[in-house]
């Protein structure tokens, strides 16, 4: 079957983890999180008609970009960027963060997920914030860990992008 | 149309190729064909090979066109002469079927040897025992004691991205998250090197976690991860090593241009498949196989010390009969020999000498069977000159008391007198019984002449008792005075009592008109008789 490694990176507390658990499964503890800096599952999605095997390397997620490791991006057919819709400074983050994993791995597929959107009304970000993401050439979506929302269409998108590297981001 | 009457031969030859040219041209080409037909064998033979090649280089119709017609021999000849094919494809067939069946028994026979080994130790029952107490297999005790080392998991991991390329196990082992193991695997790799930023190359090559130790070989496009219970020797990474390098050589293209397809690492399992080995403390012979032949030697060293002793106890036994038979008076052994459950004596044997085999019995060395081959001899051994002297007084001892107890002395009818005729008859009576009384207390025995008295039924009872008695007594003196010791007799007057029958009542009555004799030998005067 074919394999994608695919890396969700964001700042600390944006709900990376939350977003796949109830999605994929683990093997691995949440601990390893903070003691390796990284915790692998698994999701298995159609995409082009075939079987594909998601590798989700869901990276630890720091206060300072610059703590996150780039030996764990090596390789990644696809990154899942996670914000946290309820802080915008992990919305102004991402920029920052696309530009470590780029450098690291150059361009390959990718999705934001702007998470927490079942909480509305602590809602920070606006339609100019979608065009700043659409502008840098990055697709999003809304997504929420508690209901489930926008996760499949997430890992969805990333897959069909990855088997069919044309419909690649830049 | 042959309106015209032709005129000349040149119009008639055209008029002919008219009306015939086409018959004519089709004429000469069957006849043209008809010479190619009569191909005969010599030229066909000849062309034959040259057609066939020809026609294969064209296309494939000759094979497709012959396949039927060669299957169909092929099957013929099979069942015709089976032999003669099974001769042909040997060469071919013969060393890969060896080569499979020695792969066969060569696991046949390890299983075997690990199976007898632990189960006939001591050790083999407790493992029973505790598989039985924990519910867990046999298999798995065995291994859990037996076990030195056993490569359970190998995984060929893309270097880059951490993803499964291929994994292979033991063959009872199930791993449902090879590819999160793998990718955790990188993921680690890639954490204690930049943690520890070792010096170039560096990385994390071993680690143990419980029974278990995880090997890495990394090489630049993809690392090859072992999972190991036990301790395993050096040859275990150097053969990962040599996988890893084998591997780099023949996926070299594949591994550079791997965007996450595994197919085609399927093909490098049987690669990996050779790191997965199982050695047991078994299979360390040259210790352990001293340890099974003490096994086998305990029960057969048991064996042959009663095989000894039996054979020392029979020995002993067969020495000791043979000094009976050479001292038992009567024999000359000459020679003894034993078999297998019989002995054998050769020798002289006097007969007056004792059965062997009551001899052996009596001195408690009971013989299995035997076989005398013995010449008779006389001995001048005392004991049985002393025999043979008995035995010649009893011999005289009958022949005189026949003499005694044939002899009545007969009476004149109601007269107790005795006449001068049979007065010498108890004279020769008087001899015979002294003769015996000296022969039997040479032989340490006594004599008791016991004289019945008669008379014939004429007369009263009371007549008859008296006269009975008077004849007694005459008798008695007669006897006393010619020597015989009066302690020896013993009257028995019977009178009509215990008549002498005969066929003639004349004759009866004679016959009862008498004394007669019974003589009663005491034991000690019986030596011993020969076999």
């Amino acid at each position: 079957m074919l394999q994608k490694k695919i890396c969700m990176v964001g700042m600390f507390g944006t709900g990376k983890t939350c977003l796949v658990q109830r999605y994929v499964h683990s093997l691995f503890s949440v601990k390893y999180l903070t003691t390796v800096g990284v915790k692998i599952d698994r999701r298995e999605v159609q995409a082009s008609g075939q079987p594909v095997m998601l590798m989700l390397w869901d990276l630890e997620g720091r206060d300072e970009v610059r703590n996150i490791n780039p030996s764990y991006l090596k390789g990644a057919h696809g990154i899942l960027y996670v914000v946290d819709g309820t802080r915008r400074d992990t919305f102004e983050k991402l920029f920052e963060i696309q530009a470590l994993v780029t450098g690291a791995v150059g361009g390959v597929p990718s999705v934001v997920a702007l998470n927490k959107s079942d909480l509305a009304e602590q809602w920070q970000l606006s339609p100019a914030d979608d065009k700043r993401l659409a502008t840098a050439g990055l697709f999003s979506l809304r997504t929420s860990a508690k209901s489930g929302d926008g996760v499949e269409a997430a890992f969805q998108h990333l897959a069909d992008a990855t088997v069919t590297p044309t419909g690649a981001h830049p | 149309m042959f309106d015209e009457q032709p005129s000349g031969s040149t119009e008639f030859a055209t008029l002919r190729e008219l009306l015939v040219g086409p018959e004519r041209q089709q004429l000469d080409e069957l006849a043209d064909r008809v010479d190619e037909v009569t191909v005969t064998p010599h030229l066909l033979a000849e062309q034959l090979p040259e057609a066939i090649a020809l026609r294969a280089s064209r296309d494939g119709q000759l094979g497709r066109a012959l396949a039927p017609t060669i299957e169909t021999a092929l099957r013929e000849s099979i069942r015709r002469n089976p032999r003669e094919v099974a001769t042909a494809i040997f060469p071919v067939l013969g060393p890969a079927i060896r080569k499979a069946i020695a792969e066969t028994m060569s696991g046949l026979v390890r299983s075997i040897n690990s199976a007898v080994e632990h189960s006939f130790s001591v050790q083999g029952i407790k493992w029973r025992l505790e598989a039985w107490r924990t519910g867990e297999r046999y298999a798995d005790v065995v291994i859990k004691h037996a076990l030195l080392y056993r490569v359970e998991q190998v995984f060929l991991i893309h270097a880059e991205t951490g993803l499964l390329l291929a994994h292979v196990t033991a063959p009872d082992l199930d791993v449902p998250d090879a590819d999160l193991i793998s990718g955790m695997l990188t993921a680690i790799q890639d954490f204690v090197r930049d943690s520890f930023r070792p010096a170039e190359g560096g990385m994390l090559s071993t680690f143990t976690v419980g029974e278990h130790t995880v090997h890495v070989e990394a090489g630049p496009s993809a690392l090859v991860a072992a999972v190991i219970r036990g301790q395993f020797p050096e040859t275990v990474p150097q053969h990962l090593q040599q996988t890893l390098e084998q591997i780099h050589l023949e996926y070299a293209s594949a591994l550079g241009d791997f965007q996450g397809e595994a197919a085609p690492f399927a093909s490098a399992a049987p690669l990996l498949e050779e790191n997965l080995k199982t050695v047991l403390s078994t299979d360390r012979t040259a210790a352990r196989s001293r340890l099974l032949w003490l096994r086998w030697a305990i029960p057969v060293a048991i064996v042959a010390l009663l095989a000894g002793g039996f054979a020392t106890a029979s020995w002993t036994r067969w020495r000791r009969a043979v000094r009976v038979m050479e001292s038992e008076p009567g024999f000359v052994v000459i020679d003894a020999s034993r078999s297998w459950r019989r002995w054998h004596f050769r020798g002289l044997k006097d007969p007056m000498a004792r059965d062997p085999r009551a001899v052996l019995l009596a001195a408690g060395a009971a013989p299995p069977a035997i076989d005398g081959e013995w010449k008779p001899y006389l001995s001048l051994d005392s004991a049985i000159v002393a025999a043979r002297a008995r035995q010649a007084l009893v011999a005289r001892i009958d022949e005189m008391r026949r003499h005694v107890e044939d002899t009545h002395i007969f009476f004149e009818p109601g007269s107790a007198r005795v006449t001068d005729a049979e007065a010498m008859n108890v004279r020769a009576l008087a001899t015979s019984i002294r003769g015996m009384s000296d022969s039997a207390s040479a032989a340490g025995g006594t004599v008791r002449i016991d004289l019945i008295g008669r008379t014939d039924p004429t007369g009263t009872d009371a007549t008859n008792q008296s006269l009975a008695n008077l004849r007694v007594d005459a008798v008695l003196r007669r006897l006393v005075a010619a020597g015989v010791p009066l302690a020896m007799l013993n009257g028995r007057p019977v009178a009509t009592a215990q008549p002498l029958r005969a066929a003639d009542p004349a004759e009866q009555a004679r016959l009862n008109r008498s004394v007669s004799f019974e003589a009663v030998v005491t034991s000690g005067s019986h030596a011993p008789r020969g076999p």
